[in-house]
C-alpha cells in the first residue's frame, strides 16, 4: 500500500548520529544542530576512523572555524524562514542578534565559505519550505505566501520563479505527475 | 566540499556542443571534473559498469542517436544506484509540455543551450553552485528543480 | 356544416337514388290505394243506386199487386189478377235481387229479413183475400180484416222500405263523401312528394354535374401531370415503382426500366428480375432490405450497385414510403435514384480532401522539422561569435567590431523569428487533447510566468470568475500568457499596465463579428488594457503571422505572438477580435465555443 512519508531530517540525522555514535562506543552532549562534544579524548586515527565512518553516513566533521560558523548562520536561517511567525524584525537584525555579531561580518563570511549571500540563501531555504508545503498539499498557495511572509502570491510566484525558474504551479503539477508515475511503476 | 572536485558528465552527440562545454568549464573556477560521450548507449555503458565513479552531476542532451536523452533519463532514474547523480537535461529548445515532462521523468534541471558562452559559464557555474547548496545544506534532493 | 358535408359526400347519390325509389313506392302505393278506393267508392255508389231503385221496383211491384188485386177485388175481372200473378213473380225476383245488393251490409239483410217477412205476410193476405173472393166469400169480417191487416202491412212494408232507402242514402252519402275527402287530399300528397322528388333529383342532378366537370378536369391534369412526372423522371433520373402490399405485385415506371439500360416494361416487373441486375455483391445486402421492407411497409435510404444491360456499373439509391389510397389499399410507392454521379463527386471531393489532409501534416511538419533543426547552425553561429568578442575582440578593428556586432544583431535577430515561428509550428503540430481545465487555474499560471514583467512594469491584474471548459490546456495557458504579455509590452510609458479580464456567456447570435447567426454558444473573454491601443483599421493585421505596427527598435518582437492566439483559438474552432483606440488601450476578446 502506498503511503506519502514527510521527513524531519533534524531528528533523523540526530538519531542517526546517536546510533552511529553509539556503535562506536562513544559518548557526547548535543550542543546544537551540528554541534556535538565527545566525552572522551580521541587520537588522530580515532577520529579519521570516526571521519570515514560519520562522512559514509553523510555525516562530515566540520574542521574549519569558518565553516563552523557559517553552520551556525545557515541553523540560525533554516530556523528563522521556519518560523516566520515569530520573527518580527528584519532578517538581518536578527541574526546579528541571534549570533551576536554584527550583520557585515556575518555576510562576508558566509559568502566566502560559500560563494553565494545570506540573502540568496535566504530566498532558497523559503522557497524550499514553499515547495515542502506545496507538496503537502494542505495549504493554498496563498495560504503559503502569507505563511512565509510574503506581501501576495505574486510576489512568492516571482521568487519562486527567480530562484527555479518554473512557477509554484508547474512545480505543483510536476510533483503530482512524478507521484502517479511512481504508483504506476 | 567533501571530495576534490566536482565529477561531471556530458552526454552529447554534437562535437561544437562538447568543446563549448569543455572550454567553458576550463575557464570556470571551480573544481570540476568534465568528461563526455557521444551519445546515450556509450553512456549508459560507462555508468553501468562494475567500477563506474559515479558523477555529481550528469549533463544530457534529449536529441541523440542510438538512445535519446528521455530515454537515458529514464532508464537512470528506474535505477537505485544513480539516485544521488543530479540530472540536468542540456538542450535547445523544447515545447513548454516537453520541458515539464523531463522534470516528471525525474531530471532535476532543464537548460536550454545558451547562444552566448558567457552565458553558458554564468548557467554552469550557477548549477553547480546551487546543487553543492542542496548537497550541504540538508535540502531535499527530490524537490531540487531548476531551470534556466 | 352537416348538411354541406353531406352533399359533398359519395353516400349523397346513394342516399338520394334510395330515397326517390322509396318515394316512388310510396307515391304508386298511395295511388293505388286511392284507385282501389274511387273504384270501391263506385261500386258502392252504384250498388246504392241499384238497391234504392230494387226498393223502388218492389214497391211499385207491390203496388201492381195491390193494385191487381184492388181491381180484381172489384170487378171479380179474373183478368186483373194477371198483372197481380206477373207481380208475385217480379216481386220474387226483385226481392232476390235486393237480398244479394245487400248481403254486405248485415244491417239491410235484417231488414231485408223483416222486409221478407212483412211482404209475405202481404202476400199471404192478399191470398187470403183473393182465395176469399174466388170463393165469393167477400163480405165477411175476415175479409174486411185481410184488408185491413194487408193495408198496414203494406204500410209497413212501405215504412220498412222507406227506411232502407234511408239507410241506403245515408250509406250512399258516406261513401259520396269519402271519396270526395279521398279525392281531394289524393292529388296534395302527389304533388308534395312530386316536387320534393323532383328537388332531390334536381340536387342529384347538380352534384353529378360538377363531379364530372370535376373528373374530366381532374383527369385532364392527371394525364399532364403524368407525362409531367415520366418527363420529370427522364430529366432527373431517377425511376418510381409501386407495390401493392396485399396483392405483392410491383409496377415501375418508365424509366425505372431505363435505369437498368433495358426498355420500358421490357421485363415484368417483379422481384426476381430486379434483382438480376444487382451487382452480386450487393445482392445480399438489397434482398435483406426488400425483406424488411415488405415486412415493416417502409423503406428508408438505402444505396447498392447495379450492372445494366449494357454492362455499365452505376450506383442507385432506394427509397419508398407506405401510401393508403381512397379505397383503402395499401400501396408502397419508392423512388430509385441514379447518385452515380454523387458518388464519384463525393469520392473525388474525399479523395482531394485526404491529399489536403495529407498535406497539411508534412507542411506541419516540414515546418516544425525546419524550425527546430535551424536553431542549432543558429546557436553555435552565436555561441562562437560571442567566444570571439570574447576572447579576440582587441584584435579587431573598429570597423571590424562594428560587423562582429551587427552580425551578432542580425543573428539574435534571426533566432528570434525562428523560436517565435518553431512555437507557431508547434501550435499547429501538437496532437489536440482537448480536456477539461479550470481556466481560472490557466489564467493564474500565465500571471505566474509573467510574474517578473507584472511586478517591474506594476501592473494591476483584475479578472472576472473564469469557467471551466474542455480545452487543450498548454495552448489556452500560452493564448493567456501572449495577451497578457502583449498588454504589458504595449503599455503607455509612465503609466502603469491596467489589465482586466471579463466573462460572459454569449449566443452567436447577438454578436455581430461572429460569422453565422446561430444559436451556437460561447464563453467569451474580454482582456481590456490602458496601453498605447492601436487604429481600428489593423484590427486584422496584428493577427497575421509577422504582421507588426511597430518598428522592432521601438518594441521587440516578432509579431507571431497574436498570430498564435490567433491559431490557438481556431483550433478550438473560437474566434478572436480585437479592437483599438490609440492612446487609450485595446481589447481583446476570445470567444470560446461552449461545450
Amino acid at each position: 500500500m502506498k503511503l506519502n512519508l514527510k521527513f524531519d531530517l533534524n531528528t533523523i540525522a540526530k538519531i542517526h548520529l546517536n546510533h552511529l555514535l553509539k556503535e562506536s562506543n562513544l559518548n557526547y552532549k548535543s550542543i546544537g544542530f551540528g554541534e556535538i562534544e565527545i566525552l572522551e579524548a580521541l587520537s588522530e586515527e580515532k577520529i579519521v576512523e570516526l571521519s570515514a565512518k560519520l562522512l559514509e553516513n553523510g555525516i562530515e566533521i566540520v574542521e574549519n572555524q569558518k565553516s563552523v560558523f557559517v553552520q551556525k548562520i545557515k541553523d540560525a536561517i533554516i530556523e528563522m524562514v521556519q518560523n516566520p511567525d515569530d520573527i518580527t524584525v528584519k532578517s538581518s537584525v536578527y541574526l546579528s542578534e541571534k549570533l551576536n555579531y554584527n550583520y557585515s561580518y556575518i555576510s562576508n563570511i558566509f559568502s566566502e565559505v560559500t560563494y553565494t549571500s545570506i540573502e540568496n540563501f535566504i530566498i532558497l531555504q523559503k522557497i524550499e519550505l514553499a515547495k515542502q508545503l506545496i507538496i503537502s498539499n494542505e495549504l493554498t498557495l496563498t495560504e503559503i505566501a502569507y505563511n512565509l511572509n510574503y506581501s501576495s502570491v505574486a510576489h512568492l510566484s516571482t521568487q519562486f520563479k527567480n530562484t527555479t525558474g518554473i512557477t509554484p504551479s508547474a512545480f505543483q503539477r510536476i510533483v503530482s505527475k512524478r507521484k502517479e508515475l511512481a504508483s504506476k511503476k | 566540499m567533501a571530495k576534490e572536485y566536482m565529477n561531471i558528465i556530458l552526454a552529447d552527440d554534437d562535437e561544437d556542443d562538447r568543446l563549448f562545454f569543455t572550454d567553458a568549464f576550463d575557464e570556470l573556477k571551480i573544481n570540476t571534473k568534465v568528461s563526455t560521450y557521444n551519445d546515450g548507449v556509450e553512456l549508459m555503458d560507462y555508468l553501468n559498469a562494475e567500477d563506474a565513479i559515479l558523477p555529481d552531476i550528469l549533463f544530457l542532451d534529449l536529441n541523440m542517436p542510438r538512445k535519446s536523452g528521455k530515454e537515458c533519463l529514464i532508464e537512470i532514474r528506474d535505477n537505485e544506484k544513480f539516485q544521488n547523480i543530479a540530472i540536468a537535461i542540456y538542450s535547445t529548445s523544447s515545447s513548454e509540455e516537453d520541458i515539464e515532462e523531463t522534470f516528471v521523468q525525474g531530471a532535476n534541471i532543464y537548460i536550454k543551450k545558451p547562444s552566448d558562452f558567457t552565458l553558458l559559464k554564468k548557467v554552469l557555474s550557477d548549477v553547480i553552485t546551487i546543487n553543492w547548496q542542496y548537497h550541504t545544506s540538508g535540502l531535499n534532493k527530490d524537490n531540487f528543480l531548476l531551470r534556466m | 356544416m352537416k348538411i354541406n358535408s353531406l352533399y359533398k359526400s359519395p353516400v349523397f347519390l346513394k342516399i338520394v337514388f334510395i330515397l326517390s325509389i322509396f318515394i316512388i313506392f310510396f307515391i304508386s302505393a298511395i295511388t293505388f290505394k286511392h284507385l282501389t278506393s274511387i273504384r270501391k267508392t263506385s261500386y258502392y255508389v252504384e250498388k246504392s243506386y241499384h238497391v234504392s231503385l230494387e226498393l223502388e221496383r218492389l214497391i211499385s211491384y207491390l203496388k201492381d199487386a195491390e193494385t191487381g188485386q184492388r181491381g180484381f177485388l172489384l170487378s171479380k175481372d179474373s183478368s186483373f189478377l194477371l198483372p197481380y200473378n206477373k207481380s208475385r213473380i217480379k216481386i220474387e225476383k226483385s226481392f232476390n235481387r235486393l237480398s244479394s245488393l245487400t248481403k254486405d251490409n248485415p244491417e239491410q239483410q235484417k231488414n231485408i229479413d223483416k222486409l221478407k217477412f212483412l211482404i209475405n205476410k202481404r202476400k199471404n193476405y192478399l191470398s187470403k183475400n183473393l182465395y176469399l173472393v174466388r170463393n165469393k166469400n167477400f163480405n165477411n169480417a175476415e175479409f174486411i180484416n185481410n184488408l185491413e191487416i194487408g193495408k198496414i202491412t203494406m204500410d209497413s212494408i212501405r215504412g220498412h222500405i222507406n227506411t232502407m232507402d234511408t239507410i241506403e242514402d245515408r250509406l250512399f252519402k258516406e261513401r259520396t263523401d269519402d271519396y270526395n275527402y279521398t279525392m281531394k287530399f289524393t292529388p296534395i300528397i302527389i304533388y308534395i312528394t312530386l316536387l320534393i322528388t323532383l328537388f332531390l333529383i334536381v340536387l342529384s342532378f347538380v352534384k353529378i354535374n360538377k363531379d364530372l366537370i370535376r373528373l374530366k378536369s381532374s383527369n385532364a391534369k392527371l394525364v399532364i401531370a403524368d407525362e409531367a412526372s415520366k418527363m420529370a423522371e427522364i430529366v432527373g433520373n431517377f425511376g418510381s415503382w409501386q407495390y401493392d402490399i396485399e396483392k405483392k405485385e410491383y409496377q415501375f415506371s418508365d424509366n425505372e426500366y431505363r435505369l437498368f439500360g433495358c426498355e420500358p416494361n421490357s421485363f415484368e416487373a417483379n422481384l426476381e428480375n430486379f434483382l438480376k441486375y444487382v451487382h452480386p455483391e450487393d445482392h445480399n445486402y438489397v434482398v435483406e432490405n426488400i425483406t424488411k421492407m415488405e415486412e415493416t411497409e417502409d423503406l428508408p435510404s438505402f444505396n447498392y450497385r447495379i450492372i445494366r444491360a449494357d454492362g455499365e456499373i452505376k450506383y442507385l439509391s432506394g427509397i419508398a414510403r407506405s401510401l393508403t389510397d381512397r379505397l383503402g389499399n395499401k400501396i408502397l410507392i419508392g423512388v430509385t435514384n441514379d447518385i452515380t454521379q454523387e458518388y464519384a463527386a463525393t469520392r473525388l471531393i474525399e479523395e482531394r480532401n485526404r491529399e489536403l489532409e495529407a498535406n497539411n501534416k508534412e507542411l506541419s511538419a516540414f515546418n516544425y522539422v525546419a524550425s527546430h533543426d535551424l536553431q542549432e547552425p543558429l546557436r553555435k553561429i552565436q555561441t562562437f561569435i560571442s567566444r570571439i568578442e570574447e576572447k579576440e575582440a582587441e584584435k579587431f578593428s573598429d570597423s571590424g567590431k562594428e560587423y562582429m556586432s551587427r552580425i551578432q544583431n542580425a543573428a539574435d535577430r534571426m533566432r528570434l523569428l525562428i523560436d517565435d515561428l518553431l512555437q507557431f509550428s508547434r501550435t499547429n503540430k501538437t496532437e489536440k487533447v482537448f480536456e477539461k481545465a479550470n481556466l481560472n487555474t490557466l489564467l493564474e499560471n500565465s500571471k505566474q510566468e509573467l510574474s517578473q514583467t507584472i511586478e517591474d512594469k506594476k501592473a494591476i491584474i483584475k479578472n472576472e470568475e473564469l469557467p471551466t471548459s474542455n480545452v487543450i490546456p498548454f495552448q489556452i495557458q500560452q493564448l493567456f500568457t501572449n495577451l497578457l504579455n502583449n498588454s504589458l509590452k504595449y503599455s503607455k510609458k509612465e503609466v502603469s499596465p491596467n489589465i482586466t479580464i471579463e466573462h460572459e456567456i454569449v449566443s452567436a447570435a447577438t454578436e455581430e463579428q461572429i460569422p453565422g447567426k446561430t444559436k451556437d454558444k460561447f464563453h467569451k473573454i474580454s482582456f481590456k488594457d490602458n496601453g498605447i491601443g492601436f487604429e481600428q483599421e489593423y484590427a486584422d493585421k496584428i493577427f497575421v503571422l509577422f504582421g507588426r505596427l511597430h518598428n522592432k527598435n521601438e518594441y521587440s518582437g516578432t509579431g507571431i505572438g497574436l498570430a498564435i492566439c490567433k491559431k490557438i483559438v481556431e483550433n478550438h474552432k473560437g474566434y478572436i477580435f480585437a479592437e483599438g483606440k490609440p492612446g487609450i488601450g485595446a481589447v481583446f476578446k476570445v470567444y470560446l465555443p461552449i461545450g
